[in-house]
């Protein structure tokens, strides 16, 4: 067995494609499973058990009022709370594993001096992660959808901070709660020409006892996706009530007629 | 090639059908037909919906809807004649269809399609449906 290790080393590799890790630009659509903030291992897709999340009890009570669609803790949607059911924005990080995915998959990065902006195509959402100045003082900054980030290159990691959350957003789908005060780091690295990689990690000591990370999100690059951009892939509220109301609360039981 | 294929294509159907809680409202499990006259045809986000009357034995009409897939699956079938004109309203339809977890409700999730006697493909495209006829997209 060592011999054919051996000589599958001396087998001449095919050149990787060059690339510059501080070039994140391009689409990049998620390729890793899991659509949680931080999933166990053996997890399947959308039956995938969260790791444990270390809730302080105030965290665990908003937890409990959470009511997802998706995972274990799971009603239908009629019952639910779930933001997106009334095309509330996402916010970040939830955009950033949760809804980039098929059919609404793509992320696009673009670098201009000064900043990084990041495009989503679900819910046509995008931020920016200013990069030529410090994180604001948190009780300078007023809590917006998605933040306020500042990014820094550590070697080949771009290390994004942030601060500055509406809380009414979840982590992910499966409802996991924030506070106004969370600080999230996110860490892109791109380890080769076509795939990028996330991790990220979530400090607010009201909702979790202890910083949370996530599990490794990966992203593979879509080189053809710079021709084309899915424009109807929003979510639309008048769209939304009326299914909600039509069909969505009638297969839940709350129907109030078609 | 091939099972790596279908293995994401099983991936990608579960996401699909778990949207807005597809998997938790609908017994995925079991299907029904159910024939009808269209009154409505929404192309629309978040997922398409066929509202139709139903005759029963009995002669009474009872208003049913059915969603399909999401809608920007759905879009990306368009290339196999998906439109906002693919239905009409007074068009039959045979639906098969998973029933609500809910006895009592009317509204399902769509399996099968027949409109005026041709089968529409439901499943998410490109790929798994036949290219359109010349002149399908109505």
């Amino acid at each position: 067995m060592l011999r054919l290790a051996f000589l599958l080393l001396l087998l001449p590799q095919a050149p990787q494609p060059k690339f510059d890790p501080h070039d994140l630009s391009g689409h990049w659509n998620r390729t890793s499973r899991f659509q949680t903030f931080s999933n166990v291992p053996t997890g399947q897709g959308n039956a995938a058990g969260s790791a444990e999340a270390p809730f302080t009890p105030a965290g665990k009570a908003k937890f409990d009022e959470n009511k997802p669609g998706y995972g274990p803790r799971a009603v239908p949607p009629a019952i639910g709370n779930d933001p997106m059911g009334t095309c509330d924005p996402l916010g970040i990080p939830r955009l950033l594993n949760t809804e980039v995915i098929s059919p609404h998959q793509t992320m696009e990065i673009v670098q201009v001096p000064g900043r990084m902006i990041q495009f989503f195509e679900w819910h046509h959402d995008w931020r920016q992660v200013f990069v030529d100045r410090q994180l604001p003082k948190a009780d300078t900054v007023d809590p917006t959808w998605n933040g306020t980030s500042v990014g820094k290159w550590e070697g080949d990691v771009f290390v994004v901070e942030s601060i500055g959350f509406d809380e009414r957003t979840w982590l992910d789908k499966f409802g996991y709660p924030h506070s106004e005060n969370m600080k999230l780091q996110e860490r892109y690295r791109r380890i080769d020409a076509d795939t990028l990689e996330l991790t990220m990690t979530i400090t607010d000591p009201e909702i979790y006892t202890r910083p949370w990370v996530s599990d490794t999100k990966l992203f593979r690059l879509d080189r053809a996706k710079s021709s084309r951009w899915d424009e109807q892939i929003y979510c639309v509220p008048t769209e939304e009530y009326q299914f909600n109301q039509r069909v969505r609360d009638e297969a839940g039981g709350r129907g109030a007629g078609k | 090639m091939k099972s790596r294929f279908l293995a994401l294509l099983l991936i990608f159907s579960l996401t699909a059908l778990a949207h807005h809680g597809s998997s938790i409202s609908y017994h995925l499990d079991k299907t029904m037909t159910l024939e009808g006259v269209v009154t409505e045809w929404h192309y629309s986000n978040p997922h398409p919906q066929i509202y139709f009357d139903v005759k029963g034995k009995d002669g009474a009409v009872v208003h049913w809807a059915a969603e399909l897939l999401p809608t920007p699956l759905m879009l990306k079938n368009m290339n196999v004649g998906w439109s906002r004109t693919t239905i009409k309203p007074k068009d039959q339809v045979i639906i098969v269809c998973n029933p609500s977890r809910v006895e009592t409700a009317k509204a399902c999730l769509a399996k099968e399609l027949t409109v005026n006697g041709k089968s529409w493909p439901l499943g998410a495209g490109p790929g798994g449906a036949p290219p359109a006829a010349p002149g399908a997209r109505r």
